[in-house]
């Protein structure tokens, strides 16, 4: 009879425990505010490149079958609607199951990276029975490699990417694919760099724990790394395939990119999820770099709060987040797109040299930290970022060579290598 | 006799690995295809699964069992699909997948660092490069040797093999209480496998007691870089020198 247990399964263990109801209750709340957000940031998205512009943008949707207009407000929901109800055309010439697959791997992905992202500071103590005080704003409080399960997804997104520009069948969906994947790479590296500077600094790869250290010091990353910042503004950007990043939106020149051939909802989860990469990366940036939820005079840095200092860190964080959203939104209503050899110069020769610079400045001032007075251990990054500023403006050459290949010789194609061409012809 | 009486941990677990050797064996790809023998293959590898998942309870002390549970079933399902699908993307697919569940496997386990390390390099690096080639040489995968598995009897009967002697060294499945390896001491877990400072901890041990292997493996990985560096721009230079 012994054995026989072993059979059973213990049905005790299925019924929830009040952490694993509080996990579930921010998991609702992280969803259903992102995916609202999504829609409303891109109606946003639409005001503020009908302001850049200068013209109305969506101010007409309003309540259905009335004649109230409400700002444009219900645009969100009718163009929604519109997608959805759109035909979910699937080509013939598919590979059916990857077709499919892709558009809900990339989605997933970039939901399930909001596990380690914490989007609050601490609840007040809500002393219930089983749970542990305080609660904090993060769905997985207990995982101590936050920066890298945000870097692990970020890879697994790639794959959305890559399949569904190959399961396409389609040679432009096709070499769309290959250009985001490889783009998509390519800035994970210097991206890394930036992470690496603030990971060495806070000493934690939890993002709660890299916010706090913030708080406590009163020095946002912004201000003691401003070189890995600005690099990983870059590659966030690039990663997030915002302009001037955005090949696959450039439908005029390269036939779009990986999701030419979709339609309908499917095509509404890619661009869903590539708006949730850019949430995510103003997330990030303002985790890592802009101190969180802290406001010097505002909201304190201990980890004892009341209800009103909670809702205050909440309201400061998302603020925050906002303004990078709109910085965001801004720089693509402002930037010419790069091509794509530029793009990959930028990456392996600017922002990779750049970010190892960053890594071993930082790297240095923490080792002599000690015995530095606090203004050195901020002017030391900041000489070496108008060094690298000044160097890499050197070395870039002032013009590019726009004519094709196959018309140039051998030799302009080698001086080209050798970065002395501007001018030359 | 009842059942449960008959069926001991040890015959189960031979019973399973034997169902999952025969499964194994009929579904692997072999030029041409046979219905009765995929569904008998499909079938006999359900009942291996469900056989293994009962002898594995007996590893115990998992907690998260269903978790566990779930994740185990796709890495152990995505592994023999990696081996059994014929097209190459496919493959791969499946790796990425069985790569997913090891990492599931590991971070219940509270290896969490090791977990992503997983996706990070092996799932996010190393399989992407693989799709890579594979989508740019092969889109269509219908060469013969994609098509046609190598001594399917041989490997089958290898796998089967080496999951039982894993299982039983490593869940000490045997059912007499005296055998040796039960009286080993068990395996000693850390109290709290999602304490503080995790990551920390790995990184203390790994640049204080294993400091000499890192910086090995790092200047070996550096030489890698270097050569692959220098092959590629000896060949660059002798293309220039052709063209001209």
């Amino acid at each position: 009879m012994v054995a026989a247990t072993f059979f059973i399964f213990p049905m005790t263990s299925f019924l929830p425990s009040p952490s694993t109801i509080a996990a579930l209750v921010k998991i609702g709340l992280l969803v259903g505010g992102l995916m609202t957000a999504a829609a409303y940031l891109v109606l946003v998205e639409r005001w503020m490149a009908a302001w850049v512009q200068d013209r109305k943008g969506p101010n007409r949707v309003g309540i259905p079958l009335t004649k109230i207009k409400l700002f444009g407000l219900g645009q969100p929901l009718a163009d929604g609607l519109k997608i959805i109800l759109k035909e979910d055309f699937t080509p013939k010439h598919v590979d059916k199951v990857l077709y499919t697959a892709a558009p809900l791997v990339i989605l997933a992905a970039s939901l399930a990276i909001f596990a380690a992202i914490p989007f609050g500071s601490v609840m007040p103590p809500l002393k219930i029975a089983g749970l542990p005080d305080p609660v904090p704003f993060l769905v997985a409080p207990g995982l101590d490699v936050g920066v890298l399960w945000v870097f692990a997804l970020s890879s697994i997104a790639v794959y959305g990417v890559l399949l569904g520009g190959w399961a396409s069948n389609n040679k432009y969906g096709f070499l769309g694919g290959l250009r985001s994947s490889a783009q998509l790479v390519a800035y994970e590296i210097p991206l890394g760099l930036g992470l690496l500077g603030v990971v060495l600094a806070a000493g934690s790869l939890k993002l709660d724990v890299i916010m706090n250290a913030q708080a406590k010091s009163g020095t946002w990353y912004a201000f003691a790394q401003p070189l890995g910042f600005v690099v990983f503004l870059v590659a966030s950007f690039a990663e997030a395939a915002r302009l001037p990043f955005d090949l696959p939106e450039a439908e005029q020149e390269l036939v779009g990119g990986y999701h030419t051939e979709y339609s309908g909802i499917k095509l509404l989860l890619f661009l869903v999820a590539e708006f949730l990469h850019m949430v995510t990366a103003a997330f990030l940036i303002v985790i890592m770099f802009l101190g969180g939820w802290h406001l010097w005079g505002v909201t304190g840095s201990s980890q004892e709060v009341t209800l009103l200092g909670a809702v205050l860190r909440f309201a400061v964080l998302s603020a925050k987040i906002f303004a990078v959203i709109l910085f965001f939104m801004l720089v693509r209503w402002s930037w010419p797109r790069f091509r794509f050899d530029q793009l990959m110069n930028l990456a392996w020769k600017v922002m990779l040299p750049l970010g190892l610079a960053n890594l071993v400045t930082v790297a240095a001032v923490e080792e002599f930290r000690s015995h530095l007075p606090g203004w050195v251990a901020i002017a030391i990054p900041w000489a070496v970022f108008f060094v690298g500023w000044i160097v890499s403006g050197l070395l870039t050459p002032s013009g590019t060579d726009n004519t094709p290949i196959r018309t140039r010789g051998p030799l302009d194609v080698e001086r080209e290598l050798s970065h002395d061409y501007a001018g030359a012809r | 006799m009842t059942l449960p009486e008959i069926l001991t941990p040890g015959r189960l677990l031979a019973g399973a690995v034997t169902a999952a050797a025969i499964s194994l064996w009929l579904l692997l790809p072999r030029g041409r295809e046979s219905g009765v023998a995929r569904w008998l293959g499909i079938l006999l590898g359900i009942a291996a699964l469900a056989g293994l998942a009962c002898a594995g309870r007996r590893l115990g002390g998992l907690g998260e069992e269903a978790v566990f549970l779930t994740v185990s079933l796709v890495a152990v399902v995505s592994g023999a699909a990696t081996v059994l699908t014929r097209s190459p993307v496919y493959s791969a697919i499946w790796f990425a997948m069985c790569l997913l569940g090891v990492a599931g496997v590991l971070l219940v386990l509270g290896a969490q660092f090791l977990g992503v390390a997983t996706i990070v390099v092996y799932a996010g690096a190393i399989l992407v490069m693989f799709l890579f080639v594979l989508m740019l040489a092969q889109p269509a995968g219908l060469a013969p040797y994609d098509r046609v598995s190598n001594e399917p009897f041989l490997s089958a009967v290898t796998a089967a093999v080496l999951l039982g002697l894993l299982t039983l060294s490593i869940g000490r499945l045997s059912a007499e209480p005296a055998a040796p390896l039960a009286a080993e001491p068990a395996v000693t877990v850390a109290a709290d496998p999602l304490a503080e400072n995790h990551v920390a901890r790995l990184g203390a041990e790994l640049f204080g007691r294993h400091l000499v292997s890192v910086e090995a493996a790092g200047v070996l990985l550096l030489v890698a870089l270097i050569g692959s560096i220098a092959v590629v721009s000896r060949s660059e230079s002798a293309g220039l020198e052709d063209a001209r």
